[in-house]
């Protein structure tokens, strides 16, 4: 049920990166990696797989990663 | 419903309120500063209280440890990248990140 509430505030972040300011994409996008995160947290804990605990600590160490290269490019080149 | 499952539903509960809130945030926020502040809700509440759901549900073992990590993860590194996107915006805007004797005064 709240993995379903993230998904669908996950879909609004969508929305939000999908038009507007670069900036507002970008900023869009690093909330959708932190509800994507917690979501599949909660369906690893729901559906009572390990395995997609894993999947969660790589998404969140991996979207911090993906965020800081995008807000430097946005920095400097673009 | 035992004790222990009200504590998870209301921890649950309270993180989707907190994500949800933010978004709603992002949504009607009035600029990209505005909106950058919406983020660390959702990316310090929100991960702790799962992880504290979490924890709650099958004591310290390898999950529980799992989404301890994620949640600490999240509060040190939301604040990283915070800073980084407000800083690439104010470039973005003026072209230096420094403040300008008009602002050091």
């Amino acid at each position: 049920m709240v993995a379903a509430v993230l998904l669908a505030a996950f879909l609004a972040t969508g929305i939000v990166a999908s038009h507007g300011s670069i900036m507002r994409r970008v900023i869009a996008l690093e909330l959708g990696g932190v509800l994507t995160t917690l979501a599949l947290l909660l369906l690893a804990e729901g559906f009572d797989r390990d395995v997609y605990f894993d999947l969660a600590v790589v998404l969140a160490a991996m979207s911090f990663a993906s965020s800081l290269v995008f807000v430097r490019f946005l920095e400097r080149w673009l | 419903m035992t004790p222990q499952q009200v504590v998870i539903d209301v921890l649950l509960g309270l993180a989707a309120v907190v994500a949800v809130g933010s978004v709603v945030g992002l949504i009607a926020a009035r600029d990209d500063l505005d909106r950058l502040h919406y983020l660390a809700p959702v990316s310090v509440v929100s991960p702790v209280l799962v992880a504290a759901a979490v924890v709650a549900r099958e004591a310290f073992d390898s999950r529980a440890i799992k989404a301890l990590l994620v949640a600490a993860a999240f509060v040190v590194l939301n604040p990283v990248l915070s800073q980084a996107t407000a800083r690439a915006q104010r470039v973005r805007e003026r072209g230096d990140w420094r403040p300008t004797p008009d602002e050091r005064k």
